[in-house]
């Protein structure tokens, strides 16, 4: 806990006395000037000159670690030192204001403190989890709307940005195509017609005053992005540009629109970058490498209400210290779970953190049997390649040549909705006619061709520049003249916590949402739900954009409503779990010992250590997780039926047990990451059940969810949303049906 | 495409880059003391040493080299490999990864003595690299005159005595041979020598008798990227970085929105449609739009020998992140921000040295870029 580097405060205010270098720790220089408010003054007056001489670095940063574990310093102070006590990377908000106008962001409200590490120690307004579109976005619409209150409510919130990664490291940064808004700066466009394409490409799932919200705010946001900063690219005029993609029609279903406003196919880099550039502007606070491994909710006093969230158990990995963080509001902003599956575009961390979190605490998931397949991952790894390269031309063939996608949705062909693409690629694989990735020419023939030969070189490099440079270092080819190996890839889960269109958590109970006070969620691992069954190309960065905003806006107008502290002074259930945690982690570590040595001061022993690289005998958890990805392709990638989804829970049983024998290969607790992925294994475990058995319940096929003993939709039983949780309890909700009665769905 | 531009000549590559191989990867690691054994007993002025260099803050733990040697395709990544030994041999191996495919920026480490991304490189350049270009990154004019082959940009320590550390790839034939006593890295900083002398490495070999029939053996050597404090194995400690690139506001300030922001977000608040975006041409948005696809993944700041930890110079990704801005036509505060860089240990710091151009992989030429601001700077 009390392993923190500071940086910044400390830093500055060494300069400001005029001793650059000198360098002295927090506690000795308390005990010198024994002046708080003066430190704060140092610390502002300092902050505000950039060109000060910077003192940050390797050689000069300052752990304060051992000093406080000693003296105890006064909490005020910490306090003052930017939350320095709430770990190693929590950059102060004060300290990362460089400049601006704007009141310290303290407000005095003091935690529960006590040294004893067991007892909850931090406590916060807001703690937003993850930094990806949605948490980011959370954290500004937050910032901004109290901001606009402030002169009157004079408050500010204590708000902190907890992320398992450095927020630029987030899996948004990939997304590479567009966001859709109706904007119509290259065409005739309407809110209204990507209203319906988002309904229809949801197989009619989605929720219609979700969408409505959607697609008539979307232009509002795009605007706003572009305010933060986001490059986008432009049309000759100056306007945004905006291109064609899968599923954006004209006049209800008509003719293909240009919708997707883009950054040439890296808009998730440039939505990523920006927003946490806006971020810094505003002074927001961030612990990077924190992994949250609890989420702490009461449950409901009866059955009119939800409960409420209490707080959060995180892992500060630097430390490697567990700690209790206590919350006047908590958002689940963590990102999808492609990882459980093998063949996926989302990174390594992907795993469904958040969805488990809300599982584990006796929450439910919405919909989570829908798992969009993206029809064009590259080859046997994965990565994506957009849908630009399609729209900009490239073209499905079979391994006789044949452009199949005229087949299968006449029309629409190649920019068909994914999950029509997903299937059709399959269909033609199951039918003998998939080809073999040319690195793997003995592997077997689960790919088909993506053929971009037509387009022009030049306008490939300057419209495609990432898909290019992916297929050259990725599959080591050359896409002007070769064709590329393609394959559908676990790219989005449509589903996850329930919430309302104002960010709320809700239980689904006895035909009512229950909301959760003080719970919110956003972005991938929410379910609004806008994508249904199946989600529409250019939507993701959209709804994480856009409903994290109104989350963040709902959470400003609870803090300036709050009168008073709501009654928290109970944190028993929050010291439960952390010691429950504790105890857990100390097993994983203390198993070290008994597990195969690594590191020499503990491999004197040569002959254990020799031993033969026996692979099924080494059970880590990067290992398990790969069994798992493998197993839940089988089950449900794609296509399943009854046979592959049991067969599968059989198998998870398998997983489940070999889970629990996991123990961490060495005992140091800092820094260590296969700690991490033990937990995020449990994590994605306990989602893939839930992904299982909602996949079991819904007898029917529609949007991405394919089941081939039941291929047809069926409205009449299960045009409602699936309620799932972690005792596998599965309740429905009806779809809320407002202006578009359900229709067919082909394309 | 950028600097990785094997991939184009991958497309002819022949066939055995395809084929698994044994590969060696010689991984110098460090396990942190926890804190708690041992509370920083620290003499406040002994770390702001002028003479002590940056990134030689030397937290207190087990450092030793370890070597894993693997079957693994050629054409195949070093993230491809690395993760392949933590799932086969040795999940104790830390090292940061995320997207796998050189958009996060967070798998930045030394590789054969290049700073590189784990997930671009790929097991075939480093080894060609390593034959060919035994010291590439000994800059021009900046040589310590020792080419050591994999001791990372060796003139970034000038002033410390280095050990010639048997390296090279001629001696690595020993690496065929199981449980072969690994180079010890540590000796070149000779406060170490203690602990590391205890630590020789036991060596994973999970395949010794497929090891054995190629007479050339391949070592890929990964370290910590320098300039940073390595927290743990290959992690370093990037807030210094970070820290540096935020000291230049890397954000858009636009005088229209910065002066009623929180007007501007309650008219957004209240009305769907806001008024709209800022004009820029696709002319205009040339200008900036490669220095905005930076991702900060500090592989220019490793490569930068004046960098060396941020004590003297805030360092190429700060640079670039301020350029990006100064080029960007929306943004109001040109001039504040070419003022804001002009400073001893702004772009006055940089000597035109670019050696972080190359690994951009991003492709910036940030040397280049580097250039552009000090002109810019002088107008």
């Amino acid at each position: 806990m009390n392993a923190l580097i500071l940086q910044q405060p400390t830093l500055t205010f060494r300069t400001a006395k005029g001793e650059s270098r000198c360098q002295r720790t927090i506690a000795e220089d308390h005990a010198m000037t024994g002046n708080h408010p003066g430190f704060r003054v140092v610390m502002k007056r300092i902050t505000y000159e950039p060109g000060v001489a910077r003192v940050t670095s390797q050689g000069c940063d300052l752990t304060v670690g051992g000093h406080l574990a000693a003296r105890d310093p006064p909490d005020d102070l910490i306090h003052m030192l930017g939350e320095g006590k709430f770990g190693h990377k929590t950059h102060s908000a004060r300290a990362s204001r460089h400049g601006l106008e704007g009141t310290p962001l303290s407000t005095g409200r003091d935690s529960i403190v006590g040294m004893n590490p067991q007892k909850v120690k931090n406590r916060y307004d807001a703690v937003i989890v993850g930094a990806g579109a949605a948490g980011l976005s959370t954290a500004l619409g937050l910032y901004r709307a109290l901001e606009g209150n402030r002169s009157k409510s004079g408050l500010s919130p204590k708000v902190l940005v907890v992320s398992k990664l450095q927020p630029l490291r987030s899996h948004t940064g990939s997304a590479e195509g567009g966001i859709a808004a109706s904007l119509g700066n290259q065409e005739k466009d309407d809110w209204h017609w990507h209203y319906y394409d988002t309904i229809k490409g949801s197989d009619w799932l989605a929720d219609q005053d979700a969408v409505r919200i959607l697609a008539e705010q979307a232009p509002g946001i795009i605007i706003e992005l572009e305010h933060d900063g986001v490059a986008f690219s432009r049309t000759e005029d100056g306007h945004i540009a905006q291109r064609k993609f899968g599923g954006h029609t004209a006049d209800y279903g008509g003719h293909p629109v240009r919708r997707a406003a883009y950054a040439a196919d890296r808009i998730g880099h440039q939505i990523l970058h920006a927003l946490w550039q806006q971020c810094l502007r505003l002074g927001v606070e961030f612990a990077e490498e924190w992994y949250v491994t609890d989420l702490v909710v009461d449950p409901p006093a009866d059955e009119e209400t939800g409960g409420q969230a209490r707080g959060l158990i995180v892992l500060d990995t630097h430390a490697g210290k567990l700690q209790a963080i206590q919350a006047d509001n908590i958002v689940l902003c963590t990102g999808g779970a492609g990882r459980l599956f093998h063949t996926t575009s989302n990174s390594w961390d992907l795993t469904g953190d958040g969805m488990a979190l809300a599982l584990q605490a006796g929450l439910q998931l919405e919909d989570v049997e829908f798992i969009q397949f993206h029809p064009t991952g590259l080859g046997h790894t994965g990565i994506l390649l957009s849908e630009a390269s399609r729209a900009e031309g490239g073209v499905l063939r079979n391994s006789q040549g044949r452009a199949f996608m005229q087949d299968y949705a006449p029309g629409h062909g190649d920019l068909a909705a994914r999950d029509v693409v997903s299937r059709s690629i399959m269909a033609e694989i199951d039918a003998g006619r998939g080809v073999a990735d040319p690195s793997d020419p003995d592997g077997p023939h689960d790919c088909v061709w993506l053929d971009m030969t037509s387009i022009d070189g030049q306008r490939m490099t300057a419209l495609l520049p990432q898909v290019t440079e992916t297929i050259h270092r990725y599959a080591h080819l050359d896409p002007t003249v070769d064709m590329v190996p393609v394959k559908p890839t676990a790219h989005y889960t449509m589903g996850g916590i329930p919430i309302t269109d104002r960010g709320r958590v809700y239980r689904w109970q006895n035909g009512h949402r229950r909301i959760i006070d003080r719970l919110f969620a956003a972005g991938e691992c929410s379910c609004v739900s806008v994508h249904g069954a199946n989600r529409l190309g250019g939507n993701s960065l959209l709804d994480a954009c856009l409903f994290g905003t109104r989350t963040g806006q709902t959470i400003a107008a609870v803090i300036s409503k709050a009168d008073e502290l709501n009654d928290m002074t109970d944190t028993s259930p929050l010291t439960q779990a952390l010691q429950k945690r504790q105890a857990f982690l100390d097993e994983l570590l203390t198993g070290a010992s008994e597990a195969k040595p690594s590191e020499p001061a503990l491999a004197d022993d040569q002959g254990e250590a020799s031993d033969p690289g026996d692979e099924a005998s080494l059970n880590n958890p990067y290992a398990l997780m790969g069994r798992l990805g493998r197993l839940m392709e089988e089950a449900v990638a794609v296509r399943c039926d009854q046979g592959s989804i049991e067969k599968g829970l059989l198998g998870l049983d398998q997983l489940e047990a070999d889970a629990k024998q996991l123990r961490a290969h060495s005992e140091t607790a800092v820094l260590n990451q296969e700690v991490t992925a033990i937990m995020e294994v449990d994590n994605l475990l306990t989602l893939a059940r839930a992904v299982l058995n909602a996949s079991l319940q819904r007898q029917e096929s529609r949007g991405a969810l394919y089941r081939s003993d039941y291929p047809r939709r069926d409205d009449e039983h299960y045009l409602a949303h699936t309620m799932i949780d972690a005792k596998e309890d599965v309740s429905w909700q009806p779809v809320h049906i407002v202006d578009m009665p359900p229709k067919g769905r082909s394309y | 495409m950028t600097s990785q531009s094997t991939g184009s000549d991958g497309s002819k590559a022949p066939a055995p880059d395809r084929d698994p191989r044994p590969v060696t990867f010689r991984i110098a690691r460090f396990t942190p003391r926890p804190q708690s054994e041992r509370p920083a007993r620290t003499n406040p002025f002994a770390k702001s040493n002028p003479f002590a260099t940056a990134g030689n803050r030397r937290a207190r733990g087990r450092r030793w080299t370890q070597e894993y040697t693997i079957r693994i395709a050629p054409q195949r990544t070093v993230l491809d490999a690395l993760l392949q030994i933590k799932r086969e041999v040795d999940p104790t191996l830390n090292f940061r990864y995320s997207c796998g495919h050189g958009m996060c920026g967070s798998d930045a480490v030394l590789i054969n003595g290049r700073p590189d991304l784990l997930c671009t490189a790929t097991i075939a350049d480093c080894l060609s690299a390593s034959k060919t270009m035994p010291n590439v990154y000994a800059t021009p004019g900046v040589a310590n005159g020792n080419s050591q082959a994999q001791q990372p940009p060796a003139f970034r320590r000038t002033g410390t005595a280095t050990t010639a550390t048997a390296v090279s790839t001629s001696a690595s034939h020993s690496d065929s041979v199981p449980d072969s006593t690994a180079t010890n890295f540590s000796a070149t900083d000779p406060t170490e020598t203690g602990t590391a002398t205890k630590a020789t490495s036991h060596t994973d070999t999970p395949h010794p008798t497929e090891t054995s029939g190629y007479a050339e053996s391949s070592v890929v050597e990964i370290r910590p990227l320098p300039g940073f404090t390595p927290l743990r194995d290959l992690i370093v400690d990037t807030d210094a970085m970070f820290e540096q690139i935020r000291r230049f506001k890397p954000y858009l300030l636009n005088d229209d929105s910065s002066a009623d922001s929180s007007q501007a977000a309650q008219t957004k608040a209240a009305k769907a449609e806001p008024a709209s975006e800022y004009r820029q041409t696709p002319e205009e948005l040339a200008r900036y739009e490669l220095l905005s696809t930076c991702i900060a993944c500090g592989l220019c700041q490793g490569a930068c020998p004046i960098y060396a930890g941020g004590e003297a110079f805030a360092g190429p990704a700060a640079m670039i992140a301020a350029a990006r801005f100064i080029n960007d036509s929306r943004d109001s505060h040109r001039q504040e921000r070419l003022e804001a860089i002009d400073q001893v240990d702004g772009i006055q710091a940089c000597q035109s040295i670019r050696a972080c151009t190359r690994p951009c992989p991003r492709g910036i030429d940030v040397g280049e870029e580097m250039w552009k601001l000090v002109e810019a700077v002088k107008e």
